[in-house]
């Protein structure tokens, strides 16, 4: 309704002044009878709020469809069209709704392709990297170690691509279930082992009895392996400690992961979740990409867990994940 | 002795599974015709089969399941995919386990071990254990024994890992790094300290066995297991 009269408004405004405009001709003329004018005034009001009226009835639907917003792309697709008018704009409106979808398809497809090209890719290159691994196997010479761990870094790198190419269409790779928190971590570890040891630092585990929370294992893990070779590339001096702790806060399992490296300073501890955000630490350490706490982050989110970051520089930094 | 069909694309992937299969005491062949990998399982009646999943023309669950209809031998997928759902699909299309590239030695050789067990019983006769012997000491991986001359010590299960890497590379250095590696497991990992520890009571077992000044230390490096226990006498 406030629509339509918004609408209508300079037609009323118009014919308003053209009753004023009239009606002073006449009275200029020397006709003064004002009882006379009143009445043609009233009359021909009547004519206009009859014509409003009918204008109002037809286009009714039109109206309250303008007012109110869409929801979603395929809310306008119901039509009630009963006047020239609205069937034009509804057609019009069809065939943009149309080529805006081919567009979105094709975008669509596109990218899904692309997903596809990179997941098949990812999966091409591992198998180089399986035999490189297992030439390397059994020998035992500083110029093998250096190539595992460029292979170790090449196999994270392909995780996170993975990782982040799976990332759109997680509801379609999700498995949750019941796991034992320590056995996760444990193995998460186990598979780091070759960090741990180049830095010579050693995992300290303090795990109540059984403790299960409901996630998906491979995410999970992902989302551990990231937190801990952080927690190990950031700590620089030898023989220090990863510390695994985990207890219950009311009814949420708690699995804090504190180490004892640079930390983080205070002021960069807000945007640590931030894709690409590197802050001071990765201007000071090579190969920060940003994007492993970003992952973790989404991650977390998606499955319902939280994430706290707490750091004190020179001393460490805990993450606390909240099943 | 077990046969064993390796059906992979790449081919250097089959050179180092064969080579070192093969030092298990494993016979083994590959498929080079994916068009016709059915006839040659038939022709080579292997016991166990090693399976990728994307192979040229057909998956590998289309060979899984073709193997199926003819044998029960036990299938062994490896494959570069990893997701949950890749690994549901090679089991319901009838393979025994899955395997994640890229993959160690020790975990291939560990699962084929435990589905021949699995299929034919145990595989003692056919091979027995894993053992390793160095001039006349002989280490028995399965049952954590360590004798010379007749003579059997029991080890730990953390001791036989370290006296294992040290044999397989006798008269060679072992860098702490590897032995650390080695036996750092699931449940049980050793630090810098506690390494130490175990290389003390090795000496001492090996003392037992009159095995002195074999296991030297190398400064900075590692340690190195010299046989010189014949020498001696």
């Amino acid at each position: 309704m406030k629509f339509f009269l918004r609408d209508q408004f300079p037609l009323i405004f118009i014919y308003l002044i053209q009753i004023i405009v009239i009606t002073s001709i006449y009275w200029l003329d020397g006709y003064h009878n004002w009882t006379i004018s009143l009445y043609a005034a009233l009359l021909s009001s009547c004519l206009l709020i009859i014509y409003l009226l009918i204008r109002y009835i037809t286009n009714r639907s039109f109206y309250q469809r303008l007012e109110k917003p869409l929801t979603s792309l395929d809310d306008f697709t119901n039509n009630t069209h009963q006047t020239p008018l609205t069937e034009g704009l509804q057609q019009l409106l069809t065939s943009q709704f149309r080529h805006y979808k081919t567009d979105l398809h094709h975008y669509k497809y596109r990218l899904e392709g692309h997903i596809q090209f990179i997941n098949q890719w990812v999966h091409q290159m591992k198998t180089p990297l399986s035999v490189i691994h297992l030439i390397i196997q059994d020998e035992d010479d500083s110029r093998f170690t250096a190539i595992g761990d460029e292979l170790d870094r090449l196999k994270k790198g392909l995780e996170t691509v993975l990782y982040t190419a799976r990332l759109d269409s997680f509801e379609h790779d999700l498995y949750v279930e019941s796991l034992d928190l320590e056995t996760v971590v444990r193995s998460v570890t186990s598979n780091q082992k070759r960090l741990f040891i180049r830095k010579r630092i050693f995992p300290s585990f303090q795990f109540k009895e059984d403790v299960i929370v409901a996630s998906d294992e491979k995410w999970l893990s992902f989302v551990l392996t990231q937190l801990v070779t952080n927690a190990i590339r950031y700590t620089v001096e030898e023989n220090r400690k990863l510390h695994f702790h985990s207890y219950k806060r009311g009814i949420h399992t708690v699995l804090e992961i504190r180490d004892e490296g640079i930390g983080i300073p205070q002021s960069d501890i807000p945007r640590v979740f931030d894709a690409y955000f590197t802050g001071e630490n990765g201007r000071n350490f090579q190969e920060s990409t940003g994007m492993g706490l970003y992952l973790v982050k989404q991650i977390c989110e998606k499955l319902g867990h939280r994430i706290e970051i707490e750091s004190i520089v020179n001393e460490g930094t805990m993450i606390r994940l909240i099943f | 002795m077990f046969k064993i069909l390796i059906i992979e694309d790449d081919k250097q992937l089959i050179h180092l599974l064969e080579k070192h299969l093969n030092k298990f005491g494993f016979q083994t062949q590959s498929v080079d015709d994916f068009a016709k990998v059915r006839t040659q399982f038939e022709q080579y009646e292997p016991h166990l089969v090693l399976l990728d999943v994307n192979l040229p023309k057909f998956d590998g669950y289309y060979w899984c399941r073709q193997i199926r209809s003819i044998s029960i031998c036990p299938i062994l997928f490896i494959s570069a995919r990893d997701s949950k759902m890749d690994q549901v699909m090679a089991l319901e299309n009838g393979a025994d386990d899955y395997i994640t590239k890229p993959f160690d030695y020790e975990i291939v050789i560990a699962k084929i071990n435990s589905q021949l067990r699995r299929a034919y019983g145990s595989y003692a006769n056919a091979h027995n254990g894993r053992t390793t012997t160095v001039e006349g000491l002989t280490l028995d991986v399965e049952r954590l024994s360590l004798s010379l001359d007749g003579q059997e010590i029991e080890l730990s299960h953390t001791e036989a890992k370290i006296v294992d890497e040290l044999m397989k590379k006798a008269e060679r250095v072992v860098s702490r790094d590897r032995l650390l590696e080695k036996i750092w497991d699931d449940q049980a990992f050793v630090d810098d300290n506690t390494l130490n520890v175990y290389i003390t009571r090795v000496r001492k077992k090996l003392a037992s066995l009159h095995i002195i000044d074999a296991l030297q230390t190398i400064r900075g490096q590692g340690y190195r297991l010299m046989p010189n226990w014949r020498k001696n006498e």
